[in-house]
C-alpha cells in the first residue's frame, strides 16, 4: 500500500499529473516530445548545424510580426477618400507612422524576410558542404529545396503588398518575366494579374498567396522536414576525427602492424 | 570494395546511428543551447535591421519617411501606373534573374534567362542526391562538388551585384534625346510625331525595346527604331491598345494613355523608319 499522501503532493497529482497522463494516454505527447528532446546528437555537432534552426527562428519571427501586420494592412488599390492615397499604401503609411511600434513590427517584417532568406541559402550551404543529402536524407534535401522555392515566393508575393511605387513596377516586371514563359507562361502571368491592368484583384491575389497558401505550404514542408531530421539524426561534420558513422579499419592486412594500417588505409581510419 | 551501394550506405548508417547511441551527447540541453543563442541572434538582427531602417529614414516635403537612409525609404510614393519616371527594382535576391534578363536580350533566348536557368537549378538542385550518389562526404575528397559550388556561388554573387547596381535611363533623361531623333528620323517638322516621341520617352517603352541605341532590350522586346516599316498607324494604335492581339503577352496594354495620346504615339512610330 502507498504511503499517505501530503496534500501538497494530491495537489501536484490532481492538477498537473493527472491532466499530462490524460493527455498522453489519447496523444503520446510525452513519449513524442521525449523522443525529441532526450535523443542524441553525434558528440561533434556546433555552430553550423544550428542553422537550420536558425532559419526556423526567422520563420516564426515573421509569422508572428505578418499575423500583426495583417490585422492593420488592408489589401486594396482603391483610393482612400481621406487621404486621397491608395487604400492599402494609407494602410501602411498609419501602420509605420502611427500605429505603437507598428514601425518596429514592419521593420523586422521587412527586413526579416532577408535575413529569412541569407538564412536558407547559409543553411543549404552548409548541408552541401557537409555532404549531409546523400543517404538517407534525401527527402529532407527535397523538402529543403522546395521550402527554398516558396521561401523565394513569399518574398515575390510580399514585395507587392505596400502598393508604393517601387513594390509596383517590381512586380510589372516580374509579371511580364512569366508571361515570356513558353506554354503555361502567358496563363501564369493572367493568373497573377487577374486582370488587364494590374490594380486591386492583382493584390487580393498577391495578399491571399502570401498570407495563407504559401505560408500554409511552408508550414506543412516544415513539419516534414523537421520529422525526418528528427528521425534520421544530423551529420556530424565530416572532416571531424570523431564524426558518428566514421570508417574504421575493419581488417588489418596481413603481417601489419597498427603504424602502417593507418598509413596504408587511405585515411579510412580516422 | 565490391559490395554494392545501397549495402555501403545502409552500414554507414548504421554505424552513424551506433556511434551516436555511445558517444553522442543529449540533444536537450546541450545542443539546444547552440541553438537557442543562435535564435536570439537572429531576433536581434532584424530588430537591429528594423530600428536602423526607420531611424535613418528621413522625411521630404512630399511626406514622411520618403527619404532613403542606408537601408532605404520607408516606402516610396503611392503606386501609379501612369508614372513614367520610375525604374523598376526587385528585391535583392531577385537581382540575379533581372541581370540574367539583359544577358539574353535577343527575343528567341529570353525564356532562357526568365525559364530555362531557374528551372535546369531547380531540377539541379532537387536532383542532386540522386545524381551524387557516392558514400564520400569529405570536401577534399568530392572536389567536382566543390569546384561546382564555388563556381554557383561566384556567378550568383556577380549577377547579384550587377543587377542591383544596374543603370537605367530615367524618362526625364531620355526626353533630351527627342530633338536627335527627330533629326536621324526626319520628323522634325511633324509636332504631331514630336509629341508621341515624348511620350514614347517618358512611357516605359525603353525599359523593354531599343530605340536608336537608347533602351535596354529585355524581355525580348524588338529594336523600335525602323518599325513604321512594319506597321500601319492603324495597326500601331491597336497594338498599342491591346498587344495580346498580336500574340504578345509581355507588352502591358497602353490603352490607359487615351485615343489621342495613342494616335500620337503611332505617328511617331510610323515615322521610325530605321537610322540610315
Ligand atoms: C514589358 C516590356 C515592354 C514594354 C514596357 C513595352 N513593350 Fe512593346 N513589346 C514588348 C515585346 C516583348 C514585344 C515583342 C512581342 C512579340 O514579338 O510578339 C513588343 C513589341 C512591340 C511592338 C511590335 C514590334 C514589332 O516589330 O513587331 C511595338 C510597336 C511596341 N512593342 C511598342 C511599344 C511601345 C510604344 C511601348 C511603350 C508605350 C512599349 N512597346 C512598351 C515588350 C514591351
Ligand atoms: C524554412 C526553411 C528550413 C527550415 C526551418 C529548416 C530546418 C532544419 C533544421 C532545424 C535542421 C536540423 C539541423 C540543422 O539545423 O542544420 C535541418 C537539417 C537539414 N536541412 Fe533544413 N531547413 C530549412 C530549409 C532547408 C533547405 C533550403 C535545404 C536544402 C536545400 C535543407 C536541407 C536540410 C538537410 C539535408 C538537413 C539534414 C542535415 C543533416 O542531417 O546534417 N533545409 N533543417
Amino acid at each position: 500500500m502507498a504511503k499517505r499522501k501530503t496534500k501538497r503532493q494530491l495537489l501536484v497529482d490532481t492538477a498537473i499529473l493527472a491532466p499530462i497522463d490524460w493527455l498522453d494516454e489519447r496523444t503520446a505527447v510525452v513519449g513524442g516530445t521525449k523522443y525529441f528532446l532526450f535523443r542524441h546528437v553525434p558528440r561533434d555537432v556546433s555552430w553550423a548545424q544550428t542553422l537550420g534552426f536558425a532559419t526556423l527562428m526567422a520563420f516564426m519571427a515573421q509569422t508572428l510580426t505578418g499575423a500583426i501586420l495583417a490585422m492593420y494592412y488592408e489589401p486594396s488599390a482603391a483610393i482612400n477618400p481621406e487621404t486621397g492615397k491608395p487604400v492599402a499604401y494609407s494602410s501602411i503609411e498609419m501602420i509605420t507612422n502611427e500605429l505603437t511600434l507598428g514601425w518596429l513590427v514592419r521593420g523586422m517584417h521587412r527586413w526579416g524576410a532577408s535575413v529569412f532568406i541569407i538564412l536558407l541559402f547559409l543553411h543549404m550551404g552548409r548541408v552541401f558542404l557537409f555532404g549531409a543529402y546523400k543517404y538517407p536524407r534525401e527527402l529532407t534535401w527535397i523538402t529543403g529545396v522546395l521550402l527554398l522555392a516558396t521561401g523565394m515566393l513569399m518574398g515575390f508575393t510580399g514585395y507587392l503588398l505596400p502598393w508604393d511605387q517601387t513594390a509596383y513596377w517590381a512586380t510589372v516586371v516580374g509579371i511580364n518575366l512569366n508571361g515570356t514563359a513558353p506554354f503555361a507562361g502567358p496563363w501564369l502571368a493572367q493568373f497573377l494579374a487577374s486582370g488587364p491592368e494590374i490594380g486591386t484583384s492583382t493584390l487580393a491575389r498577391f495578399y491571399a498567396l502570401h498570407m495563407l497558401l504559401l505560408p500554409g505550404a511552408i508550414f506543412a514542408l516544415i513539419g516534414i522536414h523537421i520529422y525526418l531530421v528528427t528521425r534520421l539524426g544530423v551529420t556530424s561534420p565530416p572532416w571531424s576525427r570523431e564524426a558518428a558513422g566514421r570508417e574504421r579499419a575493419e581488417v588489418q592486412p596481413a603481417g601489419g602492424r597498427a603504424g602502417l594500417v593507418r598509413r596504408g588505409t587511405d585515411g579510412g581510419a580516422k | 570494395m565490391g559490395r554494392d551501394l545501397g549495402e555501403r550506405n545502409r552500414e554507414a548508417y548504421a554505424r552513424y546511428k551506433d556511434d551516436v547511441r555511445k558517444e553522442g551527447k543529449p540533444f536537450f540541453p546541450r545542443a539546444i543551447l547552440h541553438d537557442t543563442i543562435m535564435a536570439f541572434v537572429v531576433v536581434a538582427v532584424m530588430i537591429a535591421l528594423a530600428v536602423i531602417w526607420y531611424w535613418d529614414a528621413g522625411d521630404t516635403p512630399e511626406g514622411e519617411g520618403l527619404e532613403a537612409g542606408v537601408l532605404g525609404p520607408l516606402y516610396t510614393l503611392p503606386a501609379d501606373a501612369g508614372t513614367t519616371d520610375f525604374i523598376p527594382r526587385p528585391a535583392w535576391y531577385f537581382c540575379f534573374l533581372f541581370y540574367l534578363l539583359r544577358i539574353f536580350e535577343w527575343p528567341e533566348t529570353v525564356f532562357i534567362a526568365t525559364v530555362g536557368i531557374p528551372t535546369i537549378a531547380l531540377v539541379l538542385l532537387l536532383g542532386l542526391p540522386f545524381y551524387d550518389r557516392r558514400l564520400e562526404r569529405r570536401p577534399s575528397r568530392r572536389p567536382v562538388a566543390m569546384i561546382a559550388a564555388v563556381l554557383t556561388v561566384l556567378s550568383m554573387g556577380v549577377l547579384t551585384y550587377k543587377g542591383a547596381t544596374a543603370q537605367e535611363a530615367l524618362g526625364s533623361e531620355l526626353l533630351k534625346l527627342v530633338p536627335d531623333w527627330a533629326e536621324e528620323q526626319g520628323f522634325t517638322g511633324d509636332e504631331q510625331a514630336n509629341e508621341g516621341a515624348r511620350l514614347f520617352a517618358v512611357s516605359g517603352c525603353l525599359n523593354c525595346h531599343i530605340y536608336l541605341g537608347s533602351g535596354t532590350g529585355s524581355l525580348g522586346a524588338p529594336d523600335l527604331s525602323d518599325v513604321g516599316d512594319r506597321y500601319e498607324p492603324q495597326a500601331l494604335v491597336r497594338y498599342l491598345t491591346n498587344p495580346a492581339e498580336f500574340g504578345n503577352t509581355v507588352m502591358g496594354s497602353y490603352a490607359y494613355l487615351g485615343q489621342e495620346n495613342l494616335e500620337k504615339l503611332a505617328t511617331f512610330l510610323d515615322a521610325s523608319t530605321g537610322d540610315k
